[in-house]
């Protein structure tokens, strides 16, 4: 690559839902993004937003309407849908292209103006088969959860351990939805949301704007004195029909598989050392880490049981409470680069984790029990 | 004392008809006979259920009709006892399940019902993955996936 | 700039009211046209670029998942590229780009509508933000009538004129399209049968409006090396550009239209053209309603400001006149959304590599393909040349 891209900085509004005006929290998230790196507004290069039609409080082309309050006003710019580590590596992309010194990556979700989330999934079926048997993510994730504790034994205390560790973490993070002290038996006491997922075990539905604000390398180390750098990236598809794909053998491992490779890294578990995942529903969190590489396959339920995965562990995962905290669903994946970002820069407060970040892993999701996977690697 | 903001209420309802081509539409033309089509792939022999005109790995038509058993095995299911969903086509209690129907080679994605599902301990100890189940139909048939009432546990 | 990137194919389908197949099918039918026309391999394919409109006017949410493996994307990368209107342009822009960065060598974009199956009209309505603006706008028909009508307000237009301009454009490209097997709309029409057809908002006619259609396109972008390896007669992308103004309609001038002229100067600049008219052999212009297309000409450099009306009557842009727009017929006579904008990039690939067939305008080295989006919010361009 002729060229690194550097991330100068970032900016994004709490989770918890709020009564501001949408394009008003656009506005002032993007304002303090180019407030905080020190660059005007005209000096931005291109802008690369993320948002879903679908969870976009009713409105379609969804870039329509927060284009200017994101900083776009007749600038070169576009939209990813879906995922918003997707409108990352675009913006890398057109970096890398040697087009623009700088991009504005924005991902947009006010989670107060949707209805619920599996209200909004279950418009991800084709209305001919799955959508007539009311297949939603939820009913998609409690199949995957049931085959994952029936092969490899997962228990339901394991699963639990997740939210205890992610919703603890999450009393750290002031930009948290969902903060809670809670134990194993809370979650499994928590109402059988679709047997065996519990309600605490399923995220929320939570604002989220964030802005991350990219550099090729000189400007990116004109603009700030701690870059953290863009290492690698890889993303996957799955089949379409929840009955065509193997739910334990999904598209994570590819994903990482080409983000590590891009990387240089070769040992996952002793070269990341932070992980933000993206762990909508609590299971998730275990089976991402065998995907990741950070256990064998299998072996994720015995991972938490060993608490590498918490704040003072070998390999922290989610230190910022994670999606089961706060679940913007659109930007999730760009609020867990926002939160390696900070971990690598040492500023990320009372959830810095005690060891030296100097490489961390972002991963999102999106889709019926992980359908498509992005993750990206950044460090120092 | 600050100003509490308004919110603005909008519901949106958008019509849709959907092109069902020419396999969805024989699909359900089974169903009121109470068939269950599934399709063959012309080049990885594997058979999909429900039937499709293509194979969604090789991309070349897999159309080779078969009516496949009303039989097959539990691969996963998960049980809802009061929770409704946006969309389901029926009220708590239920399973939906994913099932193996017998010489396909792709889950089949529906209900599981005929039992007690007042008590999840009760149902987990019933339904292990494998466990045999087989299709009742619903008497009114609408060319729709939900002429398949459920899929029941065969006994023995 | 980046790496050279080139276009070795394109598949379109028929386009029109497509009952007869599914939404999957019909994308997977300009699929396996790209795969067939190349003689690629799908496993080849380094990234998938996938795009269509609106959640609402499809009726199925994040449609990337529903298209999975008719994209032949399982296993593979995947971009989902949305931007109204001018998603054809962005996913080629998108295809461009990834190329460009190094990070791929061959990537298929695909682009897509079913128009019929939703209400394209009550879709629009959506793109408008509920507190305000929802309440006055008649769908796109009531937009570009005021845009219109602004147009020939500020240059002094007279009425009969602009009618006389539009009533041509709407004759030549829906006879033109009999020549592009793959439009949706072709119609031999009097000047009497346009002037006369229904209203549908004043001054906009039926035949002055683009129909909804359905159908796919699919476009191969591939670096040098595999453009050499693969193709004997790419079609080089020369230029991109691409530019959103407000979202609020009443806030802009929509006649001097600025995102136009600064997405027409960013492209024009990459590929160092200094005189369009002169430069481009021919150009495929988005022009959903035949009003608008006026006001491009304007804008993108063709004419001079307030010429449009003039140089149209004279023939400049008609088939044999010094710079052929829409030979294909345009978005006027074939508009799937989705897909519209890449159209327009394939129809420019094939001019410059000589392959358009009926519609071929001899000797085409050089060309432009535009789509715009939103409530006249954004407009992108790409330009294709013969030669790298």
């Amino acid at each position: 690559m002729a060229t690194r891209v550097g991330i100068v900085d970032i900016a994004m509004t709490p989770g918890a839902e709020s009564k501001d005006n949408f394009l008003d929290q656009v506005y002032k998230v993007t304002k303090e993004v180019l407030d905080k790196a020190g660059i005007k507004r005209a000096d931005v290069g291109t802008v690369i937003s993320a948002a879903s039609d679908v969870f976009h409080g009713g409105m379609s082309c969804a870039n329509s309407y927060y284009w200017d309050a994101g900083g776009a006003f007749l600038k070169n710019g576009s939209r990813q849908d879906g995922e918003s580590l997707f409108a990352f590596i675009y913006a890398v992309m057109r970096i890398l292209s040697g087009s623009f010194d700088t991009a504005l990556v924005l991902g947009v979700c006010k989670g107060s103006e949707n209805p619920e989330n599996d209200m909004l999934t279950h418009f991800f079926t084709d209305p001919f088969y799955q959508r007539q048997v009311g297949l939603n993510e939820t009913v998609a994730a409690a199949l995957q959860m049931r085959e994952y504790m029936d092969k490899y034994g997962i228990t339901g205390e394991q699963c639990a351990k997740v939210v205890v560790k992610n919703l603890g973490n999450a009393l750290r993070n002031p930009y948290a939805h969902i903060k809670k002290r809670v134990d194993v038996d809370d979650v499994l006491n928590s109402e059988t949301v679709l047997y065996p997922l519990k309600q605490m075990e399923c995220a929320p539905k939570s604002e989220g704007i964030v802005a991350i604000l990219l550099a090729k390398e000189d400007v990116a180390k004109r603009l700030t004195n701690k870059p953290v750098w863009f290492k690698g990236y890889g993303s996957s598809m799955d089949a379409f029909y929840l009955g065509d794909r193997d739910l334990l053998d999904g598209q994570l491992k590819q994903a990482a598989k080409r983000a590590y490779d891009m990387a240089g890294v070769s040992n996952p578990k002793k070269e990341i050392d932070v992980a933000e995942v993206c762990e909508p529903y609590a299971f998730q969190e275990l089976l991402w880490y065998e995907d990741l590489g950070f256990c064998a396959p299998g072996e994720g339920g015995k991972l938490i049981d060993s608490a590498a995965t918490n704040m003072d562990g070998n390999i922290p995962v989610n230190p910022s409470g994670g999606v089961l905290a706060t679940n913007p669903y659109v930007s999730r994946g760009l609020y867990r680069l926002a939160e390696a970002f900070l971990q690598v820069q040492g500023k990320a407060g009372e959830r810095q984790i005690d060891k030296k970040v100097n490489t961390a892993l972002a991963h999102g999701t999106h889709g019926f029990a992980g359908q498509c996977h992005a993750v990206a690697i950044i460090g120092n | 004392m600050t100003k509490e903001y308004n919110t603005l209420k909008n519901v949106i309802e958008l019509p849709h008809k959907y092109a069902a081509g020419p396999a969805w539409t024989r699909f359900y033309d089974g169903l009121k006979q109470e068939k269950i089509y599934g399709s063959r792939c012309q080049k990885c022999k594997k058979v999909f259920v429900p039937a499709r005109s293509y194979c969604p790995a090789c991309q070349v038509s897999a159309d080779e009709w078969i009516e496949v058993s009303q039989e097959g095995k539990v691969i996963s299911w998960a049980l809802s006892i009061s929770h409704e969903f946006f969309g389901m086509p029926v009220s708590p209690p239920f399973i939906t399940a994913l099932i193996r129907l017998d010489d396909t080679d792709c889950d089949f994605l529906h209900f599981i019902g005929g039992i007690d599902l007042s008590d999840a301990k009760k149902v987990k100890d019933l339904i292990k993955p494998g466990l045999k189940v087989r299709a009742v139909w619903n008497e009114e048939k609408k060319g729709h996936m939900m002429d398949i009432r459920h899929f029941v546990p065969v006994s023995g | 700039m980046g790496r050279p990137v080139a276009i070795i194919g394109s598949g379109q389908t028929k386009h029109g009211r497509r009952f007869d197949v599914t939404y999957p099918e019909l994308v997977k039918e300009a699929v396996d046209r790209v795969f067939d026309s190349t003689g690629i391999s799908p496993e080849d394919i380094d990234g998938v670029v996938s795009g269509t409109m609106p959640s609402m006017m499809e009726g199925v949410a994040l449609t990337h998942f529903y298209f999975a493996d008719v994209l032949r994307s399982v296993g593979k990368p995947i971009l989902k590229t949305e931007t109204c209107g001018s998603t054809g342009v962005s996913l080629a822009i998108t295809g461009y780009y990834w190329i460009a960065s190094g990070m791929a060598d061959l990537v298929l974009v695909v682009g897509s509508e079913k128009m019929n199956e939703g209400d394209s009209q009550a879709t629009m309505t959506t793109v408008v933000e509920p507190f305000y603006q929802r309440y006055f706008i008649s769908g796109a028909p009531g937009i570009f009538s005021m845009q219109s009508q602004q147009w020939s307000v500020h240059y002094g237009i007279p009425e009969e004129r602009v009618r006389a301009a539009a009533t041509k454009l709407s004759i030549d490209h829906h006879n033109d399209a009999f020549d592009n097997p793959y439009a949706h709309i072709k119609k031999k029409l009097t000047e009497e049968e346009v002037n006369n057809a229904r209203i549908i908002t004043y001054p906009v006619r039926l035949w002055d409006v683009c129909p909804n259609s359905d159908g796919a396109c699919a476009v191969i972008f591939a670096s040098e090396k595999m453009a050499k390896k693969i193709s004997k007669n790419p079609a080089w992308v020369k230029g991109v550009g691409y530019s959103g103004e407000e979202y609020w309609f009443g806030d802009s001038d929509k006649v001097v239209w600025q995102c136009a002229i600064d997405a027409a100067k960013q492209a024009y600049d990459m590929a160092g053209i200094k005189d369009p008219r002169k430069e481009l052999d021919v150009a495929e212009v988005y022009n959903p309603f035949t009003f608008q297309e006026l006001l491009y000409y304007e804008c993108f450099g063709f004419c001079d400001f307030g010429k449009a009306c003039d140089e149209t009557l004279k023939g400049t842009f008609a088939k044999g006149g010094e710079l052929p727009c829409d030979p294909s017929g345009g978005t006027l006579c074939t508009n799937p959304i989705g897909a519209t904008g890449l159209n327009r990039v394939a129809e420019a690939a094939l001019q410059v590599t000589n392959q358009a067939g009926d519609h071929q305008i001899p000797g085409a080295k050089l060309a432009l393909a535009h789509a715009m989006g939103g409530v006249d919010q954004y407009n992108g361009i790409m330009i294709l040349g013969s030669k790298l």
